[in-house]
């Protein structure tokens, strides 16, 4: 069965058809990456299965349950996380704070939360700036902090908007490598990222490619990167060189 | 921090119940009711502006109708004191019309919302004549028969307590976490589940009660209300600058702030005459300049800064361990 099923959905915004009918499936355990230019939609679709958009048609369905008219906060409670392209730290917050805020959607008691937050920071290997102000913190970290408090709500799926975006390489690949792991949590994930292959090729078990709103392929990333409308759409000549 | 901030609350507020067994005059403890009275409202409206960040300059709604609720349920018959149950209620119950349609709103729009609720109630007391005797105003029963202005002071003190002791606990548990994510980034707040809607109505409703209480007191003290003396605009902007004063979305700034303004304004009013209102202005205007977080917020972040200087700007989690670096060194080869 699958967790996830988008069924022909489409969304515009005045005369810009943003995503024009997109269907896919996500199966438990799995990590998805959705890949595409600048504008391609992937933000788009994000808002669309976690409700701060509703599509204008098609639907969205999660645990075999029709989500397309949720609101964002109920999406959280039946275990849709997401993080933000644009990180959206609560600064005044400390580190901890910020990831409990996440855990208190499970429990209302603050020393349950705060067990859980520790849980998810030393996962994401954080513990060393749990005490210290959001405020301070450099873009690797508040990356991490953006997963870790969506980690916290205890999701089945987790939506992770440009993950790696603005990342040096090799923190990139190092934050790719504990994503790898969330599946031994019973969590999916669903990455959107614009050109950071080399972490999509090491962490997606399958790859999506959306090019102005469109699906245009998908399947394994090994296989995906061969096809000739990608390379030639997406992924520019230097890659063509490497993959053919 | 906190815990300072919260000792010495306790202890001033032990204190302050002492007060009025030295031989003070009925004079200076009206003036000290009315530090504390503004010390609850502050408290009160603290929970809403300043932890949940909803800029509300129409608190004097839910402070007007808990002064007219006594004053029209106590003209039908019904004691006093169950006439100020029944006031709170009513401003519980304004508070949750007026929330349902003003937090559609955000930033300015939510704050001019508010104003136009609070003039619209005053408009309404001022030209229902046969119902709240309009500008000639209507009696309010005295709520305390012996030694009134003691007891007055000291519901002040206790109303004062109880905002304080509400709001702590409010600080610490899951929905002041929410009501501070509502603050910070609402979009991010929803992300996790938090239902900004129904916590910022939560927060208005707690916030009606109390000023709705104070309200009461407030027009029990005077035992004549009008319409421009309890639904004005002024009480919304006092109860407002106080919390800001002192700090918003700190535990004990709105007491400091109603300490603090209030005192000056009396001692301003005695030495300066006229003059007191520009110097009251000139106090407002410093504060906002060099203390935008208040005197509690600046004072505490001064001291924070002292302690545990400097916090690494770019701090980064996790060094890279060698079995990473091989993965690396692998994946770019």
């Amino acid at each position: 069965m699958s967790l996830l099923e988008v069924k022909h959905v489409s969304k515009r915004f005045g005369g810009l058809k943003a995503i024009n009918d997109v269907s896919f499936l996500v199966k438990p355990g799995e990590v998805t990456f959705i890949v595409g230019p600048n504008g391609a939609g992937k933000t788009t679709l994000f808002n669309l299965i976690t409700s701060v958009f509703h599509a204008d048609s098609g639907s969205i369905h999660f645990e075999g349950r029709d989500i397309s008219h949720l609101t964002p906060n109920g999406a959280a409670e039946i275990g849709i996380g997401r993080t933000f392209q644009l990180v959206k730290p609560l600064r005044n917050l400390t580190v901890l704070e910020n990831v409990m805020l996440g855990a208190f959607l499970r429990t209302s008691s603050a020393s349950k939360a705060e067990k859980e937050a520790a849980k998810v920071l030393s996962f994401l290997q954080m513990e060393n700036v749990a005490n210290l102000p959001a405020r301070g913190m450099g873009l690797p970290t508040l990356k991490r902090l953006e997963i870790a408090r969506a980690l916290a709500t205890q999701p089945k799926l987790i939506l992770l908007d440009e993950v790696v975006a603005g990342l040096p390489t090799s923190e990139a690949i190092k934050l790719a490598m504990l994503l790898k792991r969330l599946p031994e949590w019973g969590i999916s994930t669903i990455g959107g990222i614009e050109h950071v292959m080399q972490v999509v090729m090491r962490v997606a078990d399958r790859v999506i490619v959306l090019d102005h709103g469109v699906l245009i392929a998908e399947g394994v990333p090994q296989d995906v990167v061969h096809r000739p409308e990608v390379i030639e759409a997406y992924l520019g000549s230097k890659y063509k060189e490497i993959a053919l | 921090m906190r815990k300072w901030q919260l000792l010495i609350a306790v202890i001033f507020l032990v204190a302050a119940l002492f007060v009025p067994l030295l031989a003070l005059t009925d004079y200076t403890l009206q003036i000290l009711f009315r530090v504390f009275l503004f010390a609850a409202l502050g408290l009160a409206w603290n929970l809403v502006g300043g932890y949940t960040g909803q800029l509300s300059l129409g608190h004097a709604a839910y402070f007007g109708v808990g002064a007219y609720g006594l004053a029209l349920f106590s003209k039908l018959g019904i004691s006093p004191w169950a006439s100020v149950s029944l006031g709170v209620g009513l401003a519980v119950i304004c508070a949750a019309m007026i929330g349902k349609v003003s937090f559609r709103l955000r930033g300015p729009y939510f704050a001019l919302c508010t104003i136009a609720f609070a003039e619209v109630l005053r408009l309404v007391a001022k030209n229902l004549p046969n119902v709240t005797g309009g500008d000639v105003g209507i009696q309010v029963p005295q709520l305390f028969p012996h030694s009134t202005i003691r007891c007055f002071y000291w519901s002040g003190v206790l109303l004062t307590g109880f905002a304080l002791a509400l709001s702590a606990w409010i600080e610490r548990s899951r929905f002041g976490y929410y009501l501070m994510a509502i603050r910070e980034d609402q979009d991010t707040a929803l992300s996790v589940g938090v239902n900004a809607a129904r916590c910022k109505l939560w927060a208005l409703l707690i916030s009606a009660a109390i000023t709705g209480l104070g309200g009461a007191l407030y027009a029990s003290m005077f035992l004549f209300i009008v319409p421009d003396q309890v639904l004005a605009m002024d009480i919304s902007t006092e109860i407002a600058i106080v919390a800001m004063l002192g700090g918003a979305g700190t535990l004990i700034g709105p007491l400091v702030g109603s300490v603090v303004l209030e005192s000056a304004a009396e001692i301003f009013k005695n030495i300066f005459k006229e003059a007191h209102l520009l110097i009251y202005g000139v106090l407002i205007v410093v504060v906002v300049l060099f203390m935008p977080e208040g005197i509690v917020g600046t004072i505490s972040r001064k001291l924070a800064w002292f302690k545990k200087a400097p916090s690494a700007p770019f701090a980064t989690a996790a060094p890279v361990t060698a079995e990473e670096e091989s993965q690396r060194t692998a994946i770019n080869q």
